[in-house]
């Protein structure tokens, strides 16, 4: 079945939640991703303030921020609230 | 006064005062959809929930000032009322809340049905707002043109509720669905309003169990 946009925002925070701190390799085998569809995604979320990304030695790794947390938080709500008001 | 509520609103004056705390409910719930949805867009940026946010808004708004024009009627700014009622005339006054409403009502459907759209056109949406705002200032009898507006954009919007329902055919989509049904009667009960007090408070009735709905969903989503 086909995710959509915010099933597949959730799985990408969600991987970044559980490592704190994750390389982008790494969250496109756990999230599933292509790369395109990665790079797209982690530029939206760093536009939204939902991730930080961090530039070490070892390259990119990403974390969330308070937002990304809350996001995650509220996901059951946001999915009831776009679902029944047809905002998806 | 008797002479004013009829002619504003055509409705029974017994009904008056409790159309007044109606509205304020109406408002309240419509301004707590309008925060959680505003809530969502900041936390996903999504544009349809920003429109649905700013659509309530506006009706909340129409709500409010209908609303606190008959409390000012009835209570401590009555003579602010009657003031200004001899400067300007009750005619002039009457048409100046009337379209007052009209216009943040009108704009607030419009946006909602701009939303349902889901197509990004500032040129679509601001030539539907003009259209809809030239003809209700032409129009000879506004009433009528507001609530035929009201409904046609009602229509719009449950038919878009409907496909969602039958996308996903779950509670709370129903429950939505339900609601725009019965906002889109309660509307078309209010054309017949203008010559048919009763009709007015069949109107506020429909809306009253549209908003219910609207609230049950709303808080079984908050319960997530």
């Amino acid at each position: 079945m086909k995710r959509d946009r915010l099933q597949v925002i959730h799985d990408i925070l969600k991987v970044i939640q559980d490592r704190r701190k994750i390389k982008p390799t790494h969250i496109m085998y756990k999230a599933n991703l292509s790369h395109q569809m990665l790079a797209e995604y982690l530029n939206e979320l760093m536009s939204k303030q939902l991730i930080n990304e961090i530039r070490g030695k070892k390259g990119k790794t990403y974390s969330l921020t308070e937002k990304g947390f809350d996001f995650l938080n509220k996901y059951k709500m946001i999915v009831e609230f776009t679902d029944s008001f047809g905002l998806d | 006064m008797g002479n004013i509520i009829i002619y504003m609103y055509s409705s029974p004056d017994w009904f008056f005062g409790y159309s007044i705390f109606m509205e304020l409910f109406f408002m309240l719930i419509i301004l707590a959809v309008s925060y959680y949805s505003l809530k969502v867009y900041k936390l996903t940026g999504q544009r349809q929930a920003k429109l649905f946010s700013l659509a309530f808004l506006f009706i909340a708004a129409a709500y409010l000032v209908q609303s606190l024009f008959s409390l000012s009627i009835i209570y401590s700014l009555n003579q602010v009322v009657s003031d200004a009622l001899r400067i300007i005339g009750v005619n002039t006054f009457n048409m100046t809340i009337f379209f007052l409403r009209s216009t943040f009502f009108l704009s607030g459907l419009v946006t909602l049905t701009y939303m349902t759209f889901k197509e990004s056109s500032k040129k679509a949406y601001s030539l539907i707002l003009i259209l809809v705002f030239f003809s209700m200032i032409l129009s000879w009898n506004r009433a009528y043109t507001f609530y035929l507006f009201s409904s046609i954009f009602l229509i719009y919007i449950a038919s878009y509720y409907l496909v969602n329902y039958l996308k996903k055919k779950r509670l709370n989509t129903l429950l939505v669905l339900i609601a725009f049904i019965f906002l889109l009667f309660g509307s078309i009960h209010f054309i017949f309003s203008v010559n048919h007090a009763l009709f007015y408070v069949i109107g506020h009735f429909l809306e009253l169990i549209a908003y219910i709905l609207i609230l049950i969903n709303l808080i079984l989503v908050i319960k997530k």
